[in-house]
């Protein structure tokens, strides 16, 4: 049997190299981003830091942590996928030769064999070639990352000797199980099919793929009606899923979906559209692999940079909203702790609140429930801070050895005790008296009234200070004075210049996390999409040779291949668009119920990027193959059977 | 029940009012239509009739390729018209063998390895000689390592032979063998098959040629899926003109 998968591993290398290719690439991925996480969750703060410094790095840890893990679980995720539906695929190419052998004496189970033991070696080697790759990989990961700035510069991955064999039963594993499926579906072929001069074609929707899609469809639509029941951090959460479960649900139900959306098209008339949209109606399961790492691509990339901006958007929206100053300074906190005092002491100015963020420990719950993570806290004074957060709230309790749940809070609400700790300073476990309303973009999660800390602990952390003008006052000479009395390095914004600036950091920050989640990934899902091409076109000599022998130039045939292609590509792209519209739907939904007002924003330059790469990419793969494929005169390729 | 009322049959082939029916409702084609037919152990017979007579059809549902709607199928005494998936692989391995026009060879695999593969498949490894032997036979000792597409048709086609031939199968099913070869190719190849009907074997051809239906025992002519005539022991011109008399 080995023997056999060999000898059709070594026939059929184009369509097995794709395959390999996407085991390699899928293994590659997942081994960075794993090695990465590794390093990343257990590296130390750079000697001698500082006791903040070394809680600052802790925060910072945790962000990288968590953008490795969810680029892990991604790439883990589409290396399933688009495994899986290679394989799927590359059986599903040779239902002739597998009814061949069936007509010598092949049982099923010789059939289902043959077919894991192909899988077998093409996982091995591109779990191989994947996990040598991946020590190149590792290099631009860590590059990207330390360039967005979510690792230390210097920062690099080890490697650990239990991760090849890891990796390679993992990639091993994966191309088994993508071929499983295919493979029993393929055991079933009656012999007799190897005599049909014209392949019947498989019957591609099963009872239980419709099951499998419909069940995603529904949870969808499920997480979409809960969305607006999750608060401000679940129903964010909720809301990103949503494009998950649809793209998924999309892609499994393709091979119905995508032939119909792509034959509305294709333009009519035309003898090259009528073809193609022919082709369409009779290929349906090359559509559909074509279609499919489209749609999940384009579902995830849009829902989740879809949902980012638009929440940015409401962060910002809200903020505005509820913040009561004319202009703001940003500075840093002095040795004495008296730039509050100074900056209130300005001519003109009416309230001024100086709030410091810092980074800090905070352990809720006692005993065996406790858990203790790195939070942002907010050192207010209560006063000033109702005057310039009029929504707030009566923050009056707010004094000594107290504190109070922040617009960020998540575990602690008032009644609670929280132990607070910064640096090294510990304020044990302190009453949690009053509470803001939580924000939609999140935020500090508590706030500490000034005095609690020692201003030496302060000292060199940034300020804000949200200033209101007195009536009749002159904007500019304030502006100057606070400019004078906010010491070295001062800066006095209007509040409006002031937000929009925050809105653009925000942005820029969601974007730079982005790129490293989804970049890789996006471009493994662009190799699947080109190997499906290569694959299907390869296997279309003949019918191209038909075409031409019917009449149609060569040009005539790759430009029918390509319009077919196109239209496939622009059906995923749809369909993508769909499964991503669901998760703003539930944005929509969510953002209005925590802020009064409907927020949706979308990263307009990446959706031009990745519908013009789309368009790019699979156009001239199909003009490629379909150009090679047309290469022999098609009188040859009519009279050579074999 | 219908099988008890079978006499026991030395025939190697046996069709008892098989009729086969594709498609339902006003599109249905009646492929085969209550033929009973035996055809005799050792012996060669021919199946001709015009295009779409449902003379394929008839080879397939008499190799158990092909389930018949109703009606018996009887192959060396067995009945195989209810067989399950495992006893039809099993008989495949065994019993009878194919040869088409289209040579259907694994194009991965060598000749040898392509005349080896029923053997391999039923988990025997033949001995070498074996398989250079099945070669020599069609002529091909030279060729063993080469691949289907290194080969004429008419080679290709010796090599299905001996592929079709090495389980020593009791019934040869060619479908149109030597529609796709040339003259000389051809008489190679229904030599191959006289050879078999003499050494015991039977064979059962579809064919379109009179001239190679005349190599054959007898000739089965075949229309609307019912059999129509038969004729023992004819030359070419009586075959062709049979044929003629039913319109093809």
């Amino acid at each position: 049997m080995l023997q056999l998968s060999w000898a059709g591993l070594r026939d059929r290398w184009t369509s097995f190299a794709g395959a390999v290719l996407t085991v390699c690439l899928g293994v590659a991925l997942v081994q960075s981003s794993l090695l990465l996480l590794l390093a990343s969750a257990t590296a130390d703060a750079p000697a001698g830091s500082g006791p903040v410094a070394q809680v600052r790095f802790e925060e910072a840890r945790v962000v990288a942590v968590t953008v490795l893990a969810v680029t892990l679980a991604l790439a883990a995720f589409l290396a399933v996928f688009v495994i899986a539906s290679t394989f799927a695929f590359t059986v599903d190419q040779r239902r002739r030769d597998l009814a061949l052998l069936r007509l010598v004496g092949a049982g099923r189970r010789q059939v289902v064999r043959l077919l894991l033991g192909e899988a077998l070696l093409l996982g091995v080697l591109g779990s191989l070639a994947g996990s040598a790759l991946g020590t190149g990989v590792v290099r631009v990961q860590t590059w990207l990352m330390v360039r967005v700035g979510l690792l230390p510069a210097g920062a690099g991955a080890r490697w650990h000797a239990w991760v090849l064999p890891a990796c390679v039963g993992v990639g091993t594993a994966l191309a088994l199980a993508g071929v499983f499926l295919a493979a029993r579906r393929a055991a079933r072929v009656r012999p007799l099919e190897a005599l049909d001069a014209e392949e019947e074609p498989a019957r591609v929707m099963t009872r239980g793929r419709w099951t499998t899609g419909v069940l995603l469809g529904a949870g969808a639509v499920v997480l979409l009606a809960l969305s607006p029941l999750g608060g401000p951090a679940g129903g964010r959460a909720m809301a990103v899923c949503v494009s998950l479960l649809a793209a998924l649900a999309l892609a499994v139900l393709a091979p119905v979906a995508v032939p119909a959306l792509a034959g509305a098209l294709v333009p009519r008339g035309g003898v090259l559209g009528d073809l193609a949209r022919a082709n369409l109606r009779d290929e349906v399961r090359r559509s559909a692999s074509t279609a499919a790492p489209l749609i999940v691509l384009v579902g995830l990339l849009l829902g989740q940079s879809g949902a980012a901006w638009s929440y940015t958007e409401a962060a910002v929206a809200q903020l505005r909203s509820t913040t009561a100053a004319d202009l703001v300074v940003e500075s840093t906190a002095d040795a004495d702790g008296a730039l509050a005092q100074r900056l209130s002491a300005v001519p003109g100015v009416g309230s001024a609140s100086s709030e410091v963020e810092l980074p800090a420990a905070l352990t809720t719950g006692s005993g065996e429930t406790a858990f203790t993570g790195i939070r942002r806290v907010l050192v207010v004074d209560p006063g000033a801070y109702e005057r310039a957060h009029p929504t707030s709230g009566s923050l009056q309790a707010l004094r000594g050895a107290a504190v109070a749940a922040g617009p960020g809070a998540l575990e602690s609400s008032t009644g609670d005790r929280v132990g607070v700790r910064v640096g090294q300073v510990d304020l044990g476990p302190l009453p949690v008296v009053a509470a803001v309303p939580q924000a939609v973009g999140g935020g500090p999660a508590l706030l500490l009234p000034a005095g609690l800390l020692p201003a030496e602990l302060l000292q060199g952390s940034a300020v804000r200070t949200f200033v209101q003008l007195q009536g009749g006052s002159d904007r500019r000479q304030v502006a100057a004075a606070l400019t004078a009395a906010g010491g070295r390095g001062a800066r006095v914004s209007d509040v409006q210049d002031w937000l929009a600036r925050s809105a653009q950091q925000a942005g820029s920050s969601d974007t730079s996390i982005l790129v490293v989640v989804m970049g890789l990934g996006a471009s493994y899902a662009l190799i699947g999409v080109v190997n499906a091409g290569v694959v299907a076109t390869a296997a279309r000599r003949r019918e191209f040779a038909t075409a031409r022998a019917s009449g149609l130039t060569r040009r005539q045939v790759v430009g029918s291949a390509v319009l077919e292609t196109w239209a496939v590509s622009g059906a995923g792209l749809l369909l993508g668009a769909l499964a991503a519209a669901g998760t703003l739907a539930a944005v929509l939904i969510a953002t209005a119920s925590a802020t009064g007002t409907a927020s949706i924003d979308l990263p307009w330059p990446l959706v031009a990027a990745v519908v013009t790469g789309a368009f790019a990419v699979t156009g001239a793969t199909s003009a490629w193959t379909a150009w090679s494929a047309t290469r022999t005169a098609p009188v040859q390729l009519l009279r050579a059977r074999e | 029940m219908p099988t008890n009322a079978l006499a026991p049959t030395t025939a190697a082939v046996s069709l008892r009012a098989v009729s086969k029916t594709y498609g339902s409702g006003p599109t249905a084609v009646r492929a085969v239509d209550q033929v009973d037919l035996d055809l005799a152990t050792g012996t060669w017979t021919a199946v001709m009739g015009p295009s779409g007579s449902g003379k394929s059809t008839l080879l397939n549902c008499a190799a158990g390729l092909e389930r018949v709607d109703s009606g018996r199928v009887l192959l060396g005494g067995t009945d195989i018209t209810d067989a399950d998936d495992e006893t039809l692989t099993r008989l495949r391995r065994t019993r009878v063998g194919f040869i088409f026009q289209s040579f259907n060879l694994v194009a991965s695999l060598s000749a040898a390895q392509n005349v080896e593969l029923p053997l391999r498949l039923a988990g025997k490894r033949p001995p070498r000689a074996d398989v250079r032997e099945a070669l020599r036979a069609v002529g091909l000792a030279e060729r063993a390592d080469h691949r289907p597409r290194q080969l004429s048709g008419g080679q290709q086609q010796r090599v299905a032979i001996a592929r079709a031939l090495i389980t020593r199968p009791q019934v040869l099913f060619a479908d149109e063998p030597t529609g796709a070869l040339d003259s000389s190719a051809a008489r190679g190849v229904l030599d191959l098959l006289r050879a078999a009907a003499d050494g015991g074997q039977s064979v059962v051809m579809v064919t379109h040629d009179p001239a190679a239906a005349a190599r054959a025992d007898a000739t089965v002519l075949v229309r609307d899926g019912r059999v129509e005539d038969r004729v023992v022991g004819a030359d070419a011109v009586t075959v062709a003109a049979r044929l003629a008399a039913m319109g093809a």
